[in-house]
């Protein structure tokens, strides 16, 4: 197990690095730089070059991106492009509205998919089964902000039971009246919940007709013991690794969520430098999702390890 | 349609919308269930205005001079005053100028003031007014109205009194007073640097914001041209269209800028809600290169401008909301020739040009973006009707938020729009030879000739006539060519009071101090 663990952190920073990598080679991919940015259709070419300058993005790519790495190891994010402000500032004003949708929306998944993958689980066929089958199967066919919009044309604007939009508000005023959070929260949760219930579901069935199930009950024991010693033990593992998946598309998910009820969130600040071209600012992003990412997943393949070792999972 | 700015047609472009791609068919699913929309739903906002604006981000700066996108010029409205304001048609008005006059000669101004105040009580003098201006001619400062303001020789205009000035110009110019109202000449105090806590003369006192965030401003009862209505004025940002449109069908907001397309269908069969449309505020561009092959071929010019079928155009990349452009820059704004034959397609004499230059089956690529949503359709309706003229058009879509700064170097044909501003500064900072907005590389002697008569001859009506005869021309020369004017389209609460359609950048848009709540 702790050779196991040390090799899946080794490989966590390694994934961690490449995504920067990967980020920062995009990022200087794309066209234009901050300075054309800021300085738009105004700015005269000279104007654009002296702020480049200034800005420091008259250096070469790679040596940017080897000062930007060197800060960081020293725990400096460096200074956003666009403002001049620390990155940090940024980031720590919107991570607030992100975790008001995001940890309720976990807490949901957590709590709400191993019941109703479970109880599915055991009862095939059930109508609770087939709910949630078919709700799957609509998500999955809808895209996330149509969802959305759709959730807000019926219960906010039609019947006028939720606020439509969060469109004003900053954490503090989410605080003061959570009825904002309901609607975000159900679209970035219900996708996410189905997928996770149905893997449990799934596991469920299979271990509860399996061999090794039949040979208890053989023996003897109850199917309270088969249920709670045996078939989740056994389904809970691999629903970890699934788990953390959630996790990245709650992240994912945040994009369009915040976009669509006007948050300021994570998502929107992301979306507003990669606009920017303000690389600092993407990199740091990317640092943090990609490593909430990669935290995760590790966690997930370390307890599915854990509960069931005979599965391990390489990579 | 996420145009823009006063000067520079560069909006929120930046900021568009993650959704932009999949908005319209999103809406069309929220259409699908008639919502009832309404006021205030809770009552408790008192009388609390507020107004959504997709918005600059987190560079966003109250700074008046810096003033790029539609929310910042709302805002500086609010806070701050211009010595003049623009009617309708870009004509100019007195503000904080009681009046204006020129010497025979059309290089120096004297300017007289209003009885006003700062918000911290000091008096509005011609010592502010210098200030204010010469800031805003220094090319660092960034403002949309640079190039006008660096006409002015600041080592020889000076203040004559309290609320008098002399501004003297480098060169004559008569029509120089429409810099008065141009954005980013908002009048601030002597010495002012820091805009964080920002005192101007405008209806409204300064109260918090977040670059990115909200605004919020207070009445204020001493304001010159009497006290807004509205007690709280708070601007807040939705970049995504489908929030602002959500957020002021649900009460949430009073004010919903910049809405195109679906919103607006959506808008029109509501009850609870009021449009206000603008109509042909945004003249819609097409920019030849005359300056590089293949279009330094004026048949070619010719050619596409015969090419185009602008009522399908309009028909289909506009949805029908806008109308034909006759490839100038105006219609119904003060300087428009009302003479003009308008544009007619015919096919044969441009396939005949076009045969003529030996350019049957050039390939020749647009550049386009999802800056405006009519463009990419446009590109294509575009691509197919020269088809038949001869010309294989091919799109090159950019990304928006670098689509302005790109085009200046790249490409040889490229779409563009403008929103409404006056006619003379469009001419002078656009087609005039070697301006810095001049896209299409058009350089005319003649054209320029014509201008600087125009800009020196004390009667209007020559004046006139001179920027009409400069306007035919380059009409048919520059590689300018707008193929159509769309509305410009806000959204109000049924509940709202005092405002009425109006241009960007005229004096009655986003006109917050008139607005009466019911």
């Amino acid at each position: 197990m702790r050779g196991y663990v040390l090799r899946r952190c080794l490989l966590a920073l390694a994934q961690c690095l490449v995504v920067l990598v990967a980020v920062f080679a995009v990022g200087s991919f794309l066209p234009g730089d901050t300075a054309d940015v800021l300085r738009g259709e105004l700015g005269t070419p000279e104007q654009v070059e002296a702020l480049r300058a200034r800005l420091g993005l008259d250096e070469p790519a790679l040596t940017r991106f080897g000062h930007w790495l060197a800060h960081l190891l020293t725990g400096d994010l460096g200074h956003s492009l666009t403002t001049g402000l620390p990155v940090g500032d940024d980031l720590g004003r919107r991570v607030g509205v992100t975790l008001l949708l995001g940890l309720p929306a976990l807490l949901l998944v957590t709590v709400l998919a191993p019941v109703v993958g479970t109880l599915s689980g055991l009862r095939e066929g059930s109508l609770l089964d087939r709910a949630l089958n078919t709700a799957a199967v609509v998500l999955h066919a809808v895209p996330e902000f149509v969802l959305g919009l759709l959730l807000v044309a019926s219960v906010s604007l039609a019947a006028g039971l939720l606020p439509a939009t969060a469109v004003g508000m900053d954490g503090a005023a989410l605080l003061a009246q959570p009825a904002v959070l309901v609607l975000p929260v159900i679209v970035l949760t219900a996708r996410h919940l189905c997928d996770l219930a149905r893997q449990i579901r799934a596991a469920v069935a299979v271990q509860r007709h399996g061999a090794v199930a039949g040979h208890l009950r053989l023996l003897g024991m109850r199917e309270r013991t088969v249920v709670l010693r045996h078939v989740l033990p056994g389904a809970l593992g691999p629903a970890a690794q699934q788990y953390a998946r959630c996790v990245e598309g709650l992240l994912g998910g945040a994009v369009l969520v915040e976009a669509v009820f006007g948050f300021r969130g994570l998502g929107d600040g992301f979306v507003e430098a990669v606009q920017n071209r303000d690389l600092p600012q993407v990199q740091t992003y990317a640092l943090l999702f990609s490593a909430t990412a990669v935290l995760v997943n590790l966690i997930g393949d370390l307890v599915a390890h854990r509960l069931a070792p005979r599965r391990e999972v390489t990579g | 349609m996420t145009t823009t700015h006063a000067q520079s047609p560069k909006a929120g472009p930046g900021r568009r919308g993650v959704l932009a791609a999949s908005g319209a068919l999103a809406l069309a699913g929220t259409g699908l269930l008639t919502g009832c929309g309404g006021d205030t739903r809770d009552g408790g906002d008192g009388d609390r205005f507020r107004a959504a604006f997709t918005s600059g981000g987190s560079q966003e700066t109250l700074d008046p001079h810096v003033a790029p996108n539609f929310v910042d010029q709302a805002r500086a409205k609010a806070l701050y005053d211009t010595l003049g304001t623009y009617a309708d048609d870009m004509s100019v008005r007195e503000r904080l100028a009681e009046s204006w006059e020129s010497d025979a000669s059309g290089t120096r101004w004297r300017i007289r003031l209003r009885a006003a105040r700062f918000h911290d009580g000091s008096p509005v003098t011609a010592r502010d007014v210098l200030y204010s201006y010469r800031r805003a001619a220094d090319p660092s400062t960034g403002s949309p109205s640079q190039v006008l303001l660096s006409a002015i020789d600041f080592g020889a205009s000076r203040a004559d009194g309290d609320r008098s000035l002399v501004l003297v110009l480098k060169a004559p110019n008569f029509e120089f007073p429409t810099v008065f109202a141009g954005p980013g000449t908002e009048i601030v105090p002597d010495g002012t640097t820091d805009f964080r806590k920002p005192v101007g003369s405008g209806p409204f006192t300064f109260v918090s914001f977040t670059p990115g965030g909200t605004a919020r401003y207070r009445r204020w009862a001493d304001h010159w041209d009497g006290a807004p209505h509205i007690a709280e004025l708070e601007i807040v940002p939705a970049d995504e269209e489908s929030a602002r449109l959500n957020a002021l069908l649900s009460g949430q907001v009073h004010y919903g800028a910049d809405m195109a397309g679906a919103s607006v269908e959506r808008l029109k069969g509501n009850s609870g809600t009021r449009l206000l449309t603008a109509e042909r505020a945004t003249a819609q561009q097409l920019l030849l290169r005359t300056g590089r092959a293949p279009f330094s071929d004026p048949r070619l010019i010719r050619a596409v401008q015969l090419g185009i079928d602008r009522a399908a155009l309009v028909r289909i990349a506009l949805a029908g909301h806008g109308r034909a452009g006759d490839d100038l820059f105006g219609m119904g704004l003060r300087g428009y020739p009302d003479d003009l034959e308008p544009r007619e397609r015919d096919v044969d004499r441009a396939r005949a040009l076009v045969k003529e230059a030996g350019a049957e089956g050039l390939r020749v690529t647009v550049e386009t973006s999802s800056v405006d949503a009519a463009w990419e359709p446009a590109a294509d309706l575009m691509a197919r009707q020269l088809r038949e003229v001869g010309l294989r058009l091919s799109v090159n879509t950019r990304a928006s938020s670098t689509y302005f700064s790109e085009i200046k170097t790249k490409g040889v044909a490229a779409f563009n729009t403008t929103s409404t501003l006056p006619v003379s500064d469009f001419l002078q900072q656009r087609v005039r030879g070697g301006a810095a907005r001049n896209q299409t590389q058009y350089a005319s002697r003649t054209f320029d000739a014509l201008l600087d008569r125009a800009r020196t001859s004390r009667d209007e009506k020559e004046r006139l006539g001179l920027l009409a005869r400069a306007q035919k021309l380059a009409r048919d020369e520059s590689g300018l060519l707008v193929w159509a004017f769309s509305d410009a389209n806000d959204a109000i609460a049924s509940s709202v009071r005092g405002l009425r359609a109006a241009p960007p950048n005229s004096h009655d848009w986003a006109r917050f101090d008139r607005v009466r709540l019911s």
